[in-house]
């Protein structure tokens, strides 16, 4: 019993930093653009797809392939930006810009469909199925890989927005954008940015999510969204590091639960969930918000 | 302009429609049709019931299949234990609102605590709870499915028709329940409390009783709904009874035709949910008509922000304001006038 | 005020939009009126080409298609040329209904295919009994379609819960060394994995081999790791899996090789019988080797026309004879049982087909020979268990029957 409880603990916390890769952008945007992206779910399996079509055509190892779709991934998000959040103007922004962010993942879907059919597809690497022996446990190499990367991404992200130049300007523009406005900031430009940025960390969770995943479809992306959104809104508006927490626990929690009720860990985890958020509604890491949030 | 007319537009306007969607089965029998009619009006039900709780009070929720499954696997228990059938059935519709209004209490006294996004994710918690309990306790049938008995001996070429007019009747009565909302103090409260919930309970408004209220009872109103479809369907499977994209779907409807309006729900579900259906009639490639249905969305929130019901209402009023200043008569209305404050200010006048 | 008269026009609007809903709904589509003995016949069928099911529904679509194609290129039926209408349910039951009641009103087809997936043939086998249509389709096996009672239903397939039958029956015949001492039971929540696993659960215990793990996941997982870890560290000698598709299966498998677990016999409720998919997604044929899976029917099968029916879907369709999915051979079933009933009763009724086909004959399909029960269950259907040997996929079980070769056992280690 003590080793399986062991054993769980050790598959959630690695299993939370992959959650947390995936979640990363999302976390980004909301902070910064109080954007909820629901298309984050597909652009998760965009970001696999791509890994899979430079590892099965052009033989690319899915990590030096990071190199390409990262960028890419980065001028897509770029781009639906300034085309379909950017015009959104008035008082329903807020709620229109999360049907926009919906519809734009209808069509990615819709896309990946024809593209690909609804075919199950999988990456493939020496180090999916492989493990390392510490401490009497075998821990998976993609899941360390995953969990590596997204400290990684975490901490770029951070070093980002609170080391340069260009992450001071995120971060006025967050704070009050009319006042970021004056002194000359071009907000929209940061914003779209900052949504490329968000979308370029998602190309490294899809690739991890792709090779853990034992395969995928274009519909794959509804089972991961609200998973991505209960990380978020319970690591609290902004917090990046607060969502590899929050991963953690999601994970860690359904992983102990896993040893008794299978069935029922999913449900555990949306319990604990509302019971937490009822307690702190900013989230564990949310700063309290000016005014009643 | 003269007022003595205008208060009777409206409601007149609404009695023809109601008599067109009346005899609707009537002039088209064909069963495709008037599947058709099933589907849209338990849409515009369930928007509308939405939008009385969502629209009007500001918390968006994405957990309204919760009370929608409710009330489906009360009727599919209720059904199968106390051997109803035929149109006894339709006696239960009420009970199964009862049933999701009874659930809405304790959910709305956890929810309605918390705001804006955290709201929409606590109700995203519920609904996955409920699907998995669904799908877990044997009551439902769990993971394999139940069914209901439809009725069997009903004549195939009106078969659809007791459900069209059951339908019908929880519809208009929603709509009916939104307007009269809408004119009362309640609604008053309730759109006090979207615009400014601090300052509204600084004046003394009562928050959670007033949208506990209304959570509840656009949950009966739900619940109804979702027994209604059951029994049509003649299944249940918690996956299909609670559906992520069917909250998605209502949103969207209140979205488009105009949120915390009252004909914006009605207009968005009966353009969208008969267009859905009619794309995937068409025969077209798989992927097609799903690209092209986000890609006219994108298009409509685009030019349509705020939904087709208050950019519409913007574009005529900045229009006819044009035109009368070409007249000369009267002095140019602001083209961003807001038709929602104008009816407001108009409610507030004749509800006083 | 203004903003009266302008909801007052909006809701004209509505009404208008509710009028061409009725005229679209009406006359949308090509109607064909289909009488006369040159007319072609109409066929109607909704499939999941988009959604959850879409891997499967298409799969299905091709089927169809490639039975529709063979049939006309050998005269039609009866001389009447086959048209197939195949619409969209995007895996949702009220798009079902609306898109059988839209086939039989508004296209007026002559008869009606089943859809993919129990779920949605249970809504949609009650329209077409409604307007007396028979409804003979390939994927609606699970206890809740039969419980509908419905006269106008027939399920060419095997029903789900008897698929691991020949397994149990296998294990049961091994000698006490060999016999796996201990099992899991890892099962999906899911109507199709869970029935056919507790029942080999129940006979197994009973044959005396210990269950060591039994607990039922939920289908829609993105991570399996936890799960086969905790089946792993109990290191059972026989994995039963309830999975429902590749992916379940092939993160099991990858859990396991990182546990540096392997069982002496591993077998999987689906997953393994979806030819390359399954072998790319796991890492290769020395991964699958050993794993087993139970089906009615495998690309090799020994019947003329399953043979005939692989090479037309390779040579439209592209891949590898292996890479057939056993959801093709139930679709083209079903056109073949079809064919068959609209040739005995001399036309497309209904009431006639049904009853030819409730009368105990026995018909021929790709996957063997068909005879239903007044369920409108398929009593000859079959079931075997297979298994890939060194990246062929082969039949094992039941051990001696027409086609089965030796079985591998023990499950080779990962890799070899």
């Amino acid at each position: 019993m003590g080793s399986q409880i062991a054993q769980a603990i050790a598959a959630g916390i690695l299993g939370g930093g992959v959650y947390a890769l995936m979640a990363a952008g999302l976390t980004l945007v909301f902070g910064v653009l109080d954007i909820i992206n629901v298309a984050q779910g597909i652009l998760v399996v965009l970001g696999a797809y791509l890994s899979y079509v430079l590892s099965v055509h052009l033989h690319i190892d899915l990590l030096l392939g990071l190199l390409i779709t990262v960028p890419a991934m980065f001028v897509i998000g770029v781009v639906i930006y300034w085309l379909f959040i950017r015009p959104l103007r008035g008082a329903e922004r807020t709620s229109m810009t999360l049907l926009a962010c919906f519809a734009v993942a209808l069509i990615i879907e819709g896309v990946l469909y024809r593209e690909f059919g609804s075919n199950y597809v999988s990456l493939k690497a020496s180090y999916i199925s492989s493990s390392v022996h510490v401490l009497g446990f075998y821990l998976p190499d993609i899941y360390l890989i995953g969990f590596a990367l997204a400290v990684v991404a975490i901490g770029a992200l951070y070093l980002v927005l609170y080391r340069t130049t260009f992450g001071r300007t995120i971060r006025a523009t967050m704070q009050n954008q009319t006042a970021a406005r004056l002194i000359g900031i071009d907000v929209n430009r940061v914003a779209a940015l900052t949504f490329g940025i968000g979308t370029a960390v998602t190309a490294i969770g899809g690739m991890v999510y792709g090779a853990i995943s034992g395969g995928f479809t274009p519909n794959s992306g509804y089972d991961l969204i609200s998973r991505l959104l209960a990380i978020v809104i319970l690591a609290g508006m902004g917090s990046i590091g607060g969502a590899l927490v929050a991963a953690v626990f999601m994970t860690t929690a359904e992983a102990l639960v896993d040893i008794w009720q299978p069935d029922w860990s999913v449900a555990v985890f949306y319990l604990a969930l509302v019971i937490i958020l009822t307690i702190r509604p900013t989230g564990l890491f949310g700063r309290r918000a000016a005014r009643a949030q | 302009m003269p007022d003595r007319l205008t208060p009777l537009l409206r409601p007149g306007g609404a009695l023809v429609v109601l008599a067109v969607i009346a005899v609707f089965p009537l002039v088209f029998t064909n069963p495709t049709a008037t599947n058709f009619g099933v589907v849209t009006l338990i849409f515009v039900a369930v928007c509308s019931a939405w939008n009385l709780f969502s629209g009007f009070s500001g918390y968006l929720s994405l957990g309204h299949a919760v009370f929608y499954g409710t009330g489906a696997y009360f009727l599919v228990v209720a059904a199968n234990d106390w051997h109803v059938s035929g149109s006894a059935v339709f006696l239960l519709l009420p009970l199964a609102g009862i049933v999701a209004a009874i659930i809405a209490v304790p959910l709305g006294l956890v929810a309605l605590r918390v705001r804006r996004h955290t709201f929409v994710v606590i109700t995203i918690a519920f609904f996955f709870i409920a699907q998995l309990s669904a799908s877990n306790l044997g009551v439902t049938g769990g993971s394999s499915g139940a069914i209901v008995p439809v009725p069997g001996n009903w004549s195939p070429a009106t078969y659809n028709n007791p459900f069209y007019y059951m339908a019908l009747i929880i519809a208009a009565a929603t709509v009916a329940l939104c307007w009269q909302v809408r004119r009362s103090r309640f609604g008053l409260q309730l759109r006090a409390i979207r615009d400014d919930e601090d300052r509204a309970a600084g004046l003394g408004v009562r928050a959670m009783p007033v949208k506990l209220t209304a959570l509840v009872i656009s949950a009966f109103i739900t619940g109804m709904a979702g027994a209604l479809w059951v029994y049509f369907i003649g299944e249940a499977f918690p996956q299909f009874v609670f559906d992520p994209l069917f909250d998605l779907a209502v949103v969207l409807m209140a979205f488009f035709g105009g949120l915390g309006t009252i004909a914006g729900p009605v207009l968005g579900a009966l353009i969208l949910e008969p267009t859905q259906l009619w794309l995937n009639l068409q025969q077209s490639n798989e992927y097609e008509s799903q690209i092209l249905f986000g890609a006219l969305f994108l298009v409509v929130i685009l030019f349509l922000p705020r939904g087709v019901l208050p950019t519409g209402a913007e574009y005529a009023s900045a229009l006819r304001a044009r035109l009368l200043r070409r007249r000369g008569d009267q002095p140019a209305v602001p083209a961003q006038a807001d038709a929602q404050t104008q009816a407001d200010a108009q409610a507030a006048g004749s509800a006083s | 005020m203004r903003s009266y008269s302008h909801r007052s026009r909006y809701l004209a609007l509505g009404t208008c939009a509710l009028l061409v809903t009725g005229l679209t709904a009406a006359c949308g589509g090509s109607s064909g009126k289909s009488s006369g003995s040159s007319a072609p016949i109409l066929i109607g069928t909704s499939l999941s080409l988009t959604g959850d099911f879409s891997t499967d529904g298409q799969a299905f679509e091709r089927g169809y298609k490639l039975w529709e194609s063979d049939v006309n290129a050998a005269g039609g039926i009866n001389g009447r040329k086959v048209k197939l209408i195949i619409l969209n349910d995007n895996s949702s039951p009220t798009q079902v209904d609306t898109n059988y009641t839209d086939l039989i009103t508004v296209k007026h087809v002559n008869l009606t295919f089943g859809p993919f997936s129990s779920l949605l043939t249970a809504p949609a086998a009650v329209v077409a009994h409604r307007y007396g249509f028979a409804f003979i389709e390939g994927a609606g096996g699970s206890p809740l379609v039969f419980s509908e009672k419905l006269p106008n239903v027939f399920d060419v397939a095997l029903p789900v819960a008897n698929e691991l039958d020949p397994f149990v029956n296998w294990v049961k015949s091994l000698s006490a060394g060999q016999k796996p001492a201990t099992a899991a039971y890892p099962m999906a929540n899911d109507p199709f994995a869970t029935p056919q696993v507790q029942l080999a659960q129940s006979e197994l215990q009973s044959a005396g081999v210990s269950t060591v793990y039994s607990k039922i996941f939920p289908e829609e997982t993105p991570d399996y790791l936890p799960n086969a870890d905790l089946v792993a560290a109990k290191k059972p000698q026989a994995v039963i899996l309830g999975s429902t598709n590749v992916p379940t299966v092939a993160s099991f498998m990858h859990g396991f090789q990182q546990q540096h677990f392997n069982p002496k016999v591993f077998i999987a409720a689906a997953g393994p019988d979806q030819g390359q998919a399954f072998v790319s997604a796991v890492g290769g044929a020395g991964n699958a080797n050993g794993m087993m899976v139970p089906n009615a029917w495998y690309p090799g099968y020994p019947n003329a026309t399953s043979q005939k029916m692989v090479q037309e879907y390779v040579s439209k369709y592209g891949g590898s004879a292996s890479g057939v999915n056993a959801d093709v051979a139930e679709a083209y079933s079903v056109g073949e049982v079809t064919a068959q009933a609209v040739k005995a009763t001399g036309g497309t009724v209904g009431s006639k087909i049904i009853a030819y086909l409730h009368s105990g004959v026995t018909l021929s399909s790709v996957e063997g020979p068909v005879t239903f029960n007044s369920l409108g269950e398929n009593l000859k259907a079959a079931a075997f268990i297979f298994q890939w040997q060194n990246g062929k996929f082969v039949q094992v079980l039941p051990l001696g029957a027409q086609g089965s070769v030796p079985i591998i056992y023990p499950k080779p280690n990962w890799g070899g």
